[in-house]
């Protein structure tokens, strides 16, 4: 029988890798629920992130903060990357059908993944854990490592911050006034194509982030972009989109469930996570922390 | 429609059945099965269209009925030992039921729920061929199938195909100018008004799907046959994005218009490998392109600049 | 401005060369390779490329086969079978290619084997290792020149039973055909061996699998004397990157297949590789210590960075080559049946492809990450070579598999 400890962690491990998903999803969810796209580039923002923090850290490999620049940096990078991409090209489809913008993420997918083999090759590439963060902590008789203790006060606290931006700043406000109803906003007389590109530019910073801190724990190769993105739609799916605490529900619930799933069910996790989707789907499609969709048919 | 569009159409049509008809004499062994493909592909792109762009349900997952097809047709073959008609016949049956049970839990979503059910349930599908080692061979798939001689001919399968597809795409076609064409069109442009007309629409809806389910599980069957094996890759998402990128790229207001695209996606992807590995790149570029200039689509496209002088915005 | 001089030796040579070229030399063979040139899988087909194209080079400089250049056509399979299936068809049918070289994953390399099979074209597989491929669903058609799940696993087993302690393993695969199967011939032959070993633990993550901490501490929490695993390429490096901190390598015995002891993978870790682990890889650059070797890594390091997998591609090339020559002609029957029982000479020895199933003899080098700085700072070390003989499957046992999946 497994003990206490091992149970707890394990929990924690669902939890750390929860802090990642939050990140990429966030970012996900916040466009969703602004401009109403469903931005299947995220991931290959998300992929950006850690190729970018993977060249800042080549880059200043001699200094100790390395890794902590890089995290300023790569996100900031997918941000402009990003803004790039709206300000040019997106912004002009912001009157079609969402097919169309989901189909210009689609391209934008494409030419990110060529770019990322074309720019740095197709073998993996691995950043190091910052010196700091490298080694272990003790939990009863069990170790856990530093890295993930960071993750896990990190995520909260940006969590948190989302939450105050969303909800105390002007800014913030307006985003979740544009959600509702943004022609009214328009008639209000905020520039709206200005606010969405600058939601955009947020939503892709998320990514960029997310992938910025999961590079230490992962491993960079072409195609990681894909490999995120199906688990990201889960996770806003399950939690509801467009809600900032049901991505976070959504990504608790997606870790815990590949913590423990592979514990007892090792041969089903695969099946797991989109038997979990379809079921939140059919039972409360608007997900576990999402509001009904008002115009129901 | 005026009586010059239609006699264009027809004349059109008529020209393209009639290269259709000589294409194995006139071009090589390589471009008939690459024809073949293309007919197959332009069916699962047409039979999916049905729901995209005449229902206006956007499927995330329909390679789940085609590879549900391409499955049938192969296990039926190997493992049962049935005959080439049967499984073949079962392939499009088989996809239909899938469609009908996936269909009634997804049809009660609208919008981007309904498409994200739809992924959910055909990676489902697609974790069950993978992982179904003894039933399904897993990630290997199945292969050496008994297929009858006649049917690795590339010619004789290509006639067969042609005449399969043909039959189903006029079938198709009939439907959708039929009042069951026009009330899912009415559907998309308005479904709470269908509703207050007295129009069934979730009923409508999942007969939209079972049918596309069941023309798509042909497709897969036909699929199968051509690359003589089938792997669970036919029914991952990526399968399932193919066939939206064919239908846009066509035209998705068009009946004709996605057959038109899996034509040239295949072709140019056949042509753009043969030059570059970076075809993602390429393809991304030409969605781009389509997106911002050709936005209805080639076939769309074409069909407005018949209609010229254009009105003004 | 010597950039430009370069350029302008090229323009002028560039006609020259051709010319010359086409003069002295006559029709070329023509050779269809297939492989992904992107995603996750590149990592090895592109040093496998590299391989293939050194080896043609070196064949045509010295006069081609049989007077004959060879010529290599290159097509993307994209991982997609279909696409495989379609490149494969278009290379046999359209541009007339004599031979097919290539695959990778184990359902591409089925798909193009069967392509091969139908048109009765034969292909030479350097890197597919699903045992499936040359015994339940082999063919005359088909020649693998790769390693593959039975020899590496059983390969891996011996190495485990080495010491007698290792008596309560754990694995830990990718939940697919190769994971499997490897998986599967080591257990088989570890219990051959030590008939007291017990497993007390199976980890199967999915394909592309991220996140393994979860895996690592219910491994640690099971305290097994050998952990075996057969995750590879971006998979292992993930895996060591999370296990590391938690002391994971101190304290349990691993034991990693799949070429987790490549150049590629020690390179990408660096410091972070896990000393002490028993790895395998396909080359190693400074094993075996021969003249032949040494020569072919020199090659290699002129084009590209020095990689594992190009030997497969060199080797596969060169059998080819070999077949061709002793056959005397590039007529697809003679040339399989000049393939049966060939023996050559490569950089890492003779390599023999059996007669009845056309496996090549092909072991792998195996040993002990050992870290001693250098670049990579951690590499394959106390290397010896494992071959096939004694370890695959015997013609009967292979007769009998192919029955049974009838």
């Amino acid at each position: 029988m497994p003990d206490f400890s091992f149970l707890l962690v394990q929990f924690l491990n669902g939890l750390s890798q929860a802090m990642t998903l939050f990140l990429i999803a966030a970012g996900l969810s916040l466009i969703f629920g602004v401009l109403g796209i469903l931005n299947f580039a995220h991931g290959s923002l998300y992929m950006l992130g850690a190729y970018f923090t993977f060249t800042v850290v080549r880059l200043f490999q001699e200094d100790a903060a390395a890794f902590w620049l890089a995290v300023l940096i790569a996100p900031v990078a997918v941000a402009l990357v990003s803004g790039a991409i709206e300000w040019l090209l997106l912004r002009r489809l912001y009157a079609r059908e969402h097919l169309y913008q989901l189909l210009f993420t689609y391209a934008i997918v494409l030419i990110i993944s060529d770019f990322v083999k074309f720019a740095w090759g197709t073998d993996n590439l691995s950043v190091s854990r910052p010196a700091v963060l490298a080694g272990a902590v003790r939990l009863f008789t069990r170790y856990f490592a530093t890295y993930d203790v960071f993750l896990l006060i990190a995520g909260p606290c940006i969590a948190l911050g989302l939450w105050l931006l969303l909800t105390h700043t002007h800014w913030g406000k307006t985003i979740r006034a544009a959600a509702v109803d943004r022609e009214m906003l328009a008639a209000l007389g905020v520039n709206v194509p200005r606010l969405f590109t600058t939601v955009f530019v947020f939503g892709a910073w998320l990514g960029g982030l997310g992938g910025a801190l999961a590079a230490p724990r992962a491993s960079l190769y072409p195609g990681m972009d894909v490999e995120i993105i199906v688990e990201s739609f889960i996770v806003v799916v399950i939690g509801g989109i467009g809600n900032l605490w049901g991505t976070v529900l959504g990504a608790f619930v997606l870790g815990q469930v590949n913590a423990f799933g592979i514990l007892l069910l090792p041969r089903f996790a695969m099946v797991f996570i989109y038997a979990l989707m379809a079921i939140v789907l059919i039972t409360r499609p608007w997900g576990l922390l999402g509001k009904p969709l008002v115009q129901a048919r | 429609m005026d009586q010059r569009s239609r006699w264009w159409q027809g004349a059109l049509l008529a020209l393209a059945m009639g290269l259709a008809l000589v294409w194995p004499s006139l071009f090589s062994e390589m471009s008939v099965f690459v024809a073949t493909e293309i007919l197959v592909m332009g069916l699962f792109a047409v039979a999916f269209n049905l729901m995209l762009g005449y229902a206006g349900m956007v499927s995330f997952g329909h390679a789940a009925y085609f590879g549900i097809g391409g499955y049938t047709v192969a296990l039926l073959l190997k493992k049962a030992g049935a005959s080439f008609a049967l499984s073949l016949l079962a392939a499009p049956l088989l996809a239909a039921v899938a469609a009908l049970i996936i269909g009634y839990f997804c049809i009660r979503l609208t919008a981007i729920y309904f498409s994200m059910l739809t992924l959910a349930f055909s990676q489902i599908v697609w974790a069950a061929a993978f992982k179904w080692y003894d039933f399904t061979g897993g990630d290997n798939g199945i292969t050496r199938i008994p297929f009858p001689a006649w049917a690795m001919s590339y010619t004789a399968f290509y006639y067969f195909t042609l005449a399969l597809v043909g039959v189903s795409l006029l079938v198709l076609y009939c439907l959708t100018v039929s009042p069951f064409g026009r009330v899912l069109q009415a559907i998309r442009e308005n479904p709470e008004r269908a509703e207050f007309i007295g129009i069934n629409v979730r009923g409508y809806e999942l007969l939209a799907f079972a049918i596309s389910g069941f023309f798509s599980g042909l497709a897969g069957g036909l699929f199968t046959v051509l690359q003589r094996g089938v792997y669970p890759d036919f029914i991952f998402w990526t399968k399932s994005a193919e066939v939206i990128l064919m239908a846009i790229l066509g035209g998705i207001y068009t009946f004709f218009g996605p057959l038109l695209g899996a034509a040239v996606l295949i072709y140019l992807d056949k042509i753009v490998t043969e030059y570059t590995e970076y075809w993602s790149v390429i393809l991304g570029v030409i969605l781009l392109l389509l997106l911002f200039f050709f936005p209805g689509g080639l076939l769309g496209f074409v069909q407005r600049l018949r209609r010229s002088p254009a009105p003004r915005q | 401005m010597r950039r430009l001089a370069n350029l302008l030796w090229v323009i002028i040579l560039l006609p020259l060369g051709y010319a010359a070229s086409s003069l002295a030399q006559s029709e070329p063979i023509r050779i269809g390779v297939l492989y992904p040139l992107g995603g996750p899988a590149a990592i090895y087909s592109k040093p496998a490329l590299v391989g293939h194209e050194l080896a043609r080079d070196e064949i045509n400089a010295e006069g081609g086969v049989l007077g004959r250049p060879l010529e290599f056509l290159v097509r993307d399979t994209k991982v997609k079978p279909d696409v495989a299936v379609r490149e494969a068809r278009a290379l046999v049918l359209k541009d007339r290619v004599d031979f097919l070289m290539g695959g990778l994953s184990s359902a591409v390399g089925l798909a193009i084997s069967e392509v091969a099979r139908e048109h009765r074209v034969l292909i030479v597989q350097p890197i597919p290792k699903s045992s499936a491929i040359t015994e339940e669903r082999g063919h005359r058609y088909v020649v693998r020149t790769a390693s593959n799940t039975v020899i590496e696993g059983r390969a891996a087993a011996v190495l485990a039973a080495k010491n007698p302690q290792n008596r309560r393993i754990y694995t830990i695969s990718l939940d697919y055909e190769y994971g499997h199967k490897v998986t599967e011939a080591f257990i088989e032959h570890l219990r051959r061996l030590n008939p007291a070993v017990e497993i007390v633990g199976q980890a199967w993550p999915r394909l592309g699998e991220t996140q393994y901490t979860n895996f690592i501490t219910a491994i640690l929490e099971a305290q097994p004397d050998l952990v075996y695993s057969s995750l590879w390429g971006g998979h292992f490096v993930a895996f060591v990157k999370q296990a590391n901190p938690l002391g994971y390598f101190q304290r349990l015995r691993h034991l990693n297949v799949a070429e987790a002891g490549s150049v590629e993978v020690c390179r990408t870790l660096g410091e972070e590789m896990p000393a002490g682990i028993i790895s395998n890889a396909y080359d190693v650059p400074e094993f075996p210590d021969t003249p032949a070797h040494r020569r072919y890594v020199e090659a290699y390091t002129k084009r590209a960075p020095y990689a594992s997998w190009g030997i497969q591609g060199y080797i596969a090339t060169y059998f080819l080559a070999a077949a061709i020559e002793k056959a005397g002609t590039t007529d697809t029957e003679k040339v399989i049946d000049a393939f049966e029982g060939l023996t050559i000479d490569t950089p890492i020895g003779p390599q023999t492809i059996r007669a009845f199933d056309h496996q090549a003899s092909r072991g792998q080098v195996w040993g002990v990450i050992t870290c001693g700085g250098g670049d990579p700072p951690c590499k394959l070390d106390h290397v010896e070579y494992i071959g096939a003989e004694g370890l695959w499957n015997s013609v009967e046992e292979i007769k009998r598999l192919r029955a049974q999946s009838q």
